[in-house]
């Protein structure tokens, strides 16, 4: 008996949870790429990875000048 | 008695009804989302100019760990990065002169995830102990960190993955018991349990907006949850991988969800549209992924893989764009730091390296 109602108690959660996305309110993916899109654009300036650096000057990992000011 | 006055409550309620409308209601799910699957991400991104990827260099080597490197994660200070071990160790390091700074012993082997707190002055870390336990960074002068470590939380099986959810005050964890939990730091106590993963979970991320409501996991049940933080519900799946899901990202923008699995592919679920939206994978691919990762401005996707390897994908063409060569076992990890300068990437080959 537990068994079974552990059982439906279990399948229960499983189905509200089912409604629960089932009701959700979705975009086209057109509508969801295009935010995409701008999204990117609007950031890709800062993306030093995809842009590079101003100057190597500003990349603290660059490597260290073989010669130093004493 | 309560489950029995349940029971009672809606006697319409029977096994074969609720199976019945789940059926009907999976099928429903399935058709709402093909029907608004009007185009592809990639025929989009196909129209726009191929980005010119500057190369990648390796910079530092981080040495240091006896075994397995399992996590890393970057400090706040965009400087330094905490990395855990199979060694049963935690090393934080200066990633700008890749010098090891402290070393916190912990009682177990395979320390599984580590993380740093918003304030960059506490990390937690665990992992087969089942544990999540937390130490100050760095210690207060003449004090050891090792002894400063103080258990937070304990699940059933191993701790998986663990992150500070934008205060130090809480944490959120994952387990190989396949719940996911958030407990108050100080107290130790379960704030929330957060049950609906078939198995292991695998992975975390934390929603980038500032309300921090919500958070996404990743398990061994091929499935990518998003939860609801307050009410510990889950508020949308995606189960469309073939195997384990090994890691979870949240786009730049919050609204999408990029995955790492077992089946040698990463993939992109928009949360708006309720669906998969891009595939990132190659014939040539057979290993698994391992970790993944956005660049600042989500074009570029970064992914770690067993075949020792981490590669750069252009998200919105679909298409690999550069191939990290150095680890000499997989790739556990890849981390943007927090300005986007730069890549951590561990491995099992016991080292972590800087990328930029």
């Amino acid at each position: 008996m537990d068994m079974m109602v552990s059982t439906l108690q279990l399948q229960r959660a499983v189905t509200e949870q089912l409604r629960r996305e089932a009701a959700i309110k979705r975009i086209p993916v057109s509508a969801a790429v295009a935010d995409i899109v701008k999204y990117i654009n609007e950031h890709e300036q800062e993306d030093c990875l995809l842009v590079g650096f101003s100057s190597q000057k500003v990349n603290p990992f660059r490597e260290k000048s073989s010669c130093t000011v004493l | 008695m309560a489950a029995d006055t349940a029971v009672a409550a809606s006697p319409e309620d029977t096994l074969e009804s609720l199976l019945r409308e789940a059926e009907a209601l999976k099928q429903k799910l399935e058709e709402e989302r093909q029907k608004l699957n009007d185009v592809s991400l990639c025929a989009v991104g196909a129209r726009l100019e191929a980005i010119s990827f500057p190369a990648l260099k390796l910079r530092r080597v981080l040495k240091g760990h006896q075994a397995k490197v399992l996590c890393s994660d970057w400090s706040p200070d965009k400087r330094h990065v905490v990395s855990s071990s199979q060694d049963g160790k935690v090393l934080v390091w200066d990633a700008f002169t890749a010098a090891r700074e402290l070393t916190v012993p912990t009682p177990s082997t395979w320390v599984m995830a580590c993380a740093y707190a918003p304030s960059g002055a506490l990390v937690a870390a665990g992992g087969l102990d089942n544990k999540v336990a937390v130490f100050p960074v760095p210690p207060p002068a003449d004090e050891d960190a090792a002894l400063r470590r103080r258990t937070v939380a304990t699940h059933t099986s191993y701790m998986s993955c663990c992150l500070f959810p934008n205060t130090d005050r809480q944490i959120v964890t994952g387990s190989g018991d396949g719940t996911c939990a958030l407990w108050d730091v100080e107290s130790g106590q379960l704030l929330q349990g957060f049950q609906a993963h078939g198995a292991d979970v695998m992975a975390l991320d934390l929603a980038p907006s500032d309300m921090g409501d919500t958070f996404a996991s990743g398990g061994c049940d091929r499935a990518a949850l998003v939860w609801d933080m307050r009410t510990g519900q889950p508020v949308q799946a995606f189960d469309t991988h073939d195997s384990d899901v090994n890691s979870v990202r949240y786009h730049p923008s919050g609204d999408s969800i990029l995955t790492g699995s077992d089946d040698s592919c990463c993939r992109l679920f928009d949360l708006r549209a309720d669906r998969e939206v891009a595939r990132y994978a190659k014939d040539s691919l057979i290993f698994g992924v391992n970790s993944v990762e956005w660049s600042l401005s989500g074009r570029l996707l970064f992914a770690g893989y067993s075949d020792y390897t981490a590669c750069a994908w252009d998200a919105l063409r679909g298409a690999r764009v550069c191939v990290l060569c150095g680890h000499e076992h997989r790739v556990t990890r890849v981390q943007l730091s927090p300005d986007g300068t730069a890549l951590c990437t561990a491995s099992w080959d016991a080292t972590l390296r800087i990328w930029a």
